[in-house]
């Protein structure tokens, strides 16, 4: 934490006033029978922000703010998600948020030094390809679960961090060109799009559309950050093509899609509120409920419905904390998003990453959030960091740790290391002209 | 209730915006200990041309005639990527990326080649020094 | 570095399409949230006030009205049970619904409401001097579209609740006014107004027709009159004030008077012909309200001759039979458009929609509209100045047969020739055989009640 400890202290005070200043409103404005159940999550939050901020302590990173993010937005879901419907201590939550730290750190430690990483590029597609089978197997009968006794887990979510590790690559690997007829074709490539391919297969065939257009933001991200190397002429008339191609792609996929998917795709859900729509329209009636500055902690309705937890969940927070404080959680995700802007990654295997990240996070906020106030059709997605599910928060929390990685990179060959270090720079230096 | 209501959320709500706009302005602060970081990694080393520097940002760069390419030397003799330097442990080194003319340094062709201070580059008919940055003064 | 560079773009660019589809989201709530919540499972609804500050529904249910007091518009302002779909309340909900996105949903103490055209005492007069009998009564203002009165009977009192719903009578649900009735010899009106485009007054009025109580027609079937004995040879504005059938008969077969011209003519007035449009529908404030139809085939045939005569397939709605007159009472040939809500008030009491008058395409030309008037008011002066005493009035009856001729409903259409009480009104009393009260006498209700408010 070198050079900048002043502001780690103001950004750790103010993070936890951010946190009091929505328990106050919690202990105010809040729906609960008993005191304790709001001292438990006060003392929960608080204890979780401290711990976290001496766990950074023993970090040697270049920046901490994706981590203060991070502890701001998950607290933040936890009191979210603990005040639904009554003030209730989210314990199931409060741990998968603990676990989403953990694989932060985990996120960090494994992708800080990219050299290493690039040299284990073909772990990522073996594991993936192992999802994928697990999926083909293990799930039953086309869903997107396996079940292990009491916990649920969702192996599409897991190939989601593999996936962006197997897009992203270094200027070095777009180099390696081998000519095939009179094409220079980097052989990456053909099998990233391959494996998009068949990823993509596999999610239509489980039925996981929410999914889908994830993958597919991601391979887009690094599909337009790849092809700007193995051909030294790919023009914007080329990419505006393949941007029409995609486009006309989805459009006949939705033409020729499954019956099931066609009535999700044209549901007026007003005419219908009773049926189909009925999730969606809920979540509209409860946002327009909540107004801008919302009902108070404990006091919405929506917690009656389906999914509030998860899929509804920006409408169910809308409903009791407003529409502008909503708006202001998504800032934070989207600020998280933000910080390769400020902080420039250093290596353009950790910028394409960043960027893949990015895309994950942003198609998956607007699947829900637009999908939920029927904007687009509406699929079962979660927001990163908000929605419960142990899945989906562990990967992204792990997703934020690789975020972490790109702008806290080591910048190590695995194998100069082994050779003693004087040998090079200073002997030679004093030869140099 | 009502009043009390809004108020709090106001309170929660603003509380939350200078928490987000503190760790911007610690993102930014960030930035300047990143950068002096970052020339610590580079052994503050950039690429000068007689009347252009390069500074050298990011630990691949990929030196052509390509717009593409990281550092741009618009002339035909240069290759679209010519190079790539790469840095790791403070060490900068160069790699031919394919070039037609091949790489130079110091007047001795290379197709890899750990930088010293102060080497010539030669990339097609342009000359690049690769030397110490000027403008920071070294603590 | 360049590279660097791209994957930021590449990061903007994704937070850049989110921030704009989050903007499009707020623009939608923020406009729709009013449609959401009244599809929620609680209200807040407002009043509905009539021009004089009346009410003529109460949301919040708090108040005590004396028994009756809504009766006379039950079924055109109607409620939010559901049972009524076409009337004012259910399709102004939004509007009438105590919320705003700012101020969210007030239960007590809103001041959303709508304040309406209607003259209730009126209104209430001319319900009374049906004297229980089916039928319906609307009058607007012609030069500025305010509906004044509007009622429909059978009708019921929405406060009372629907657990009576079986024993309700027919119609009592809908106000019979937006709904296509059989205009009878109104519908000569519409004929005569054709006539006048296509051959102009001088080339009208040297036609001359005789009637000898029934005319054998080119197509072999009989035209009827109402006076079995005839009216004897007559010109146009005999006949219309006789309201001769076989004078009508003879003018459609006549060679000046092309079936495709009348079409258009027709066309231009808003009837469907030969059933060709299906939402042929007038928008009032939200209420559907519909317009005319009839079928035109053949100038030698029976049904075509009888849909310029205003039996057979002809289909008009009274209100669609007053807004005629309003063009030809204002003489420009221009329909002014009705409404109800004269303006709104939001939960926080702020006045706006503020209605503005607003007039259709011109649908016949001036000149029409003069020469019609001057027939119509002849007539009023020959034939109602009695019955209607004190008013400037053109007028046109119709007797409209109706279940296979099992029924006779009566109807008069008119306007008040008077730039102090400028109305246009259509009453249509059904089943007129059982009953002693007459249009005239309703309309004169109407009118010395409408003449009172205004002074």
């Amino acid at each position: 934490m070198s050079g900048n400890t002043s502001s780690y202290i103001f950004s750790s005070i103010f993070v936890l006033i951010a946190h009091i200043g929505m328990l106050l409103n919690v202990y105010f404005n809040g729906n609960y029978d008993s005191l304790t159940q709001v001292i438990i999550l006060s003392g929960a939050v608080i204890i979780l922000d401290i711990a976290y901020f001496l766990a950074m302590l023993f970090f040697r990173q270049n920046t901490f703010t994706v981590d203060f993010l991070l502890i701001l937005i998950l607290n933040m879901s936890v009191i979210f998600q603990s005040c639904f419907g009554e003030v209730v201590f989210d314990y199931k939550h409060y741990i998968t948020c603990i676990v989403a730290l953990a694989a932060c750190r985990g996120g960090y430690l494994l992708c800080r030094n990219h050299k290493w990483l690039g040299e284990k590029r073909k772990f990522f597609y073996i594991g993936i390809l192992i999802l994928m089978v697990v999926i083909v197997t293990l799930t039953g009968s086309r869903s997107m679960w396996i079940s292990l006794g009491s916990i649920t887990i969702q192996p599409s979510e897991f190939i989601k961090p593999l996936f962006i590790l197997a897009c992203a690559t270094s200027i070095t690997e777009q180099q390696k060109k081998h000519k095939i007829l009179c094409f220079h074709i980097v052989y990456e490539n053909i099998a990233l799009f391959g494996l998009t391919a068949a990823i993509c297969l596999l999610q239509w065939w489980c039925r996981d559309l929410g999914s889908l257009p994830t993958f597919v933001g991601i391979y887009v991200c690094g599909f337009l950050l790849r092809i700007c190397y193995p051909k030294a002429k790919f023009s914007k008339k080329k990419l505006i093509g393949a941007g029409a191609a995609l486009l006309a792609v989805a459009i006949v996929g939705m033409r020729f899609a499954p019956a099931y998917v066609q009535d999700r795709l044209h549901v007026d859900i007003w005419a219908d509120k009773n049926g189909n729509g009925y999730q969606q329209s809920q979540a509209l009636i409860a946002i327009a409920n909540g107004g801008w500055f919302g009902k108070g902690p404990g006091h919405g309705e929506l917690h009656n419905v389906f999914a509030h937890k998860n899929d509804i969940v920006f409408a169910t927070i809308c409903e009791e904390w407003g529409l502008l404080y909503a708006l202001m959680m998504v800032l934070a995700i989207l600020i998280l998003i933000a910080l390769p802007l400020i902080n420039p990654p250093r290596s353009y295997f950790h910028g394409t990453m960043s960027a893949g990240i990015s895309a994950a996070f942003t198609v998956q906020m607007a699947l829900n959030i637009f999908g939920s106030c029927n904007l687009i059709p509406f699929t079962g997605v979660t927001i990163p960091f908000i929605s419960t599910g142990g899945s989906s928060l562990m990967i992204s929390g792990f997703m934020a740790g690789m975020l972490v990685a790109c702008q806290s990179p080591v910048m190590r060959s695995p194998h100069l290391n082994e050779q003693p270090k004087q040998r090079r720079i200073y002997p030679q230096r004093r030869n140099a002209v | 209730m009502d009043s009390m209501n809004l108020i709090l959320c106001a309170v929660a709500a603003a509380s939350l915006d200078i928490c987000v706009l503190v760790l911007i302005l610690t993102a930014y602060h960030e930035r300047t200990t990143g950068n002096k970081r970052w020339n610590r990694i580079t052994s503050f080393m950039e690429l000068a041309d007689y009347n252009t520097v390069y500074p050298l940002g990011c630990d691949e760069i990929l030196i052509g005639r390509h717009a593409s390419a990281d550092i741009r030397l618009a002339d035909l003799s240069v290759s679209r990527y010519h190079a790539i330097l790469t840095v790791s442990n403070g060490v900068w080194t160069i790699t031919d990326a394919g070039s037609t003319s091949g790489i130079l340094i110091n007047g001795v062709p290379v197709s890899q080649a750990q930088l010293r201070e102060n080497d010539i580059i030669k990339l097609g008919n342009r000359q690049l020094i690769f030397r110490r940055r000027r403008d920071i003064s070294v603590r | 570095m360049k590279s660097i560079k791209r994957c930021q773009r590449v990061i903007s660019l994704f937070i850049v399409a989110f921030i704009l589809g989050m903007i499009v989201l707020v623009v939608k709530i923020q406009r729709e949230a009013s449609f959401y919540m009244i599809n929620s499972d609680k209200l807040c609804l407002g009043m509905v006030y009539d021009k004089n500050g009346d009410v003529l529904f109460d949301g919040t249910g708090e108040n005590e009205y004396p028994d009756g007091h809504f009766i006379d518009i039950g079924n055109l302002i109607g409620d939010d049970k559901g049972q009524m779909d076409n009337t004012l309340v259910a399709k102004n909900l939004k509007r009438l619904n105590n919320y705003s996105f700012t101020a969210g949903l007030k239960e007590s103490g809103g001041k959303a409401a709508i304040y309406t055209t209607l003259d209730h005492t009126a209104n209430r007069a001319v319900y009374d001097a049906f004297a229980g009998n089916d039928g319906c009564a609307v009058a607007y203002n012609y030069k500025t579209g305010e509906i004044l009165v509007c009622t429909s009977l059978p009708s019921l009192d929405v406060t009372k609740g629907y657990d009576d719903i079986e024993n309700f009578r027919s119609g009592t649900l809908i106000s019979k006014n937006m709904y296509k009735t059989v205009p009878g010899s109104t519908q000569k009106v519409s004929t005569v107004i054709a006539a006048l485009e296509i051959m102009g007054p001088n080339k009208l009025f040297s036609k001359r027709f005789n009637c000898t109580g029934s005319y054998h027609n080119k197509g072999g079937n009989d035209i009827d009159c109402h006076q079995s004995y005839g009216h004897g040879e007559q010109d146009i504005q005999q006949a219309v004030e006789n309201s001769c059938n076989p004078f009508f008969a003879q003018l459609v077969e006549d060679d000046d008077f092309p079936l495709n011209k009348i079409k258009n003519v027709f066309n231009d007035m808003g009837y469907a012909i030969n059933a060709d449009e299906d939402d042929n529908y007038f928008d009032i404030d939200g209420i559907k309200c519909e317009k005319a139809s009839t079928t035109l085939n053949d100038p030698y045939e029976f049904k075509t001759q009888w849909g310029c005569i205003g039996q057979g397939d002809t289909m008009v709605s009274p209100i669609q039979l007053m807004m005629w007159e309003s063009a030809i009472a204002n003489e420009n040939g221009k329909m002014t458009m009705p409404y109800l809500i004269d303006h709104v008030t939001d939960v926080n009491g702020k006045e706006k929609d503020k209605a503005k008058t607003q007039t259709s395409d011109r649908i016949f030309t001036s000149d029409t509209a003069s020469t019609v008037k001057e027939i119509l008011l002849t007539n009023g002066q020959n034939h109602y100045a009695y019955s209607i005493p004190g008013y400037n009035i053109g007028v046109k009856s119709g007797t409209a047969q109706v279940f296979e001729g099992a029924q006779e409903n009566s109807l008069l259409v008119g306007f008040v020739d008077d730039p102090s009480l400028p109305v246009a009104f259509c009453v249509v009393i059904e089943n007129k055989n059982n009953t002693w009260i007459t249009t005239d006498s309703i309309v004169k209700v109407m009118l010395d009640s409408l003449s009172r408010s205004n002074n």
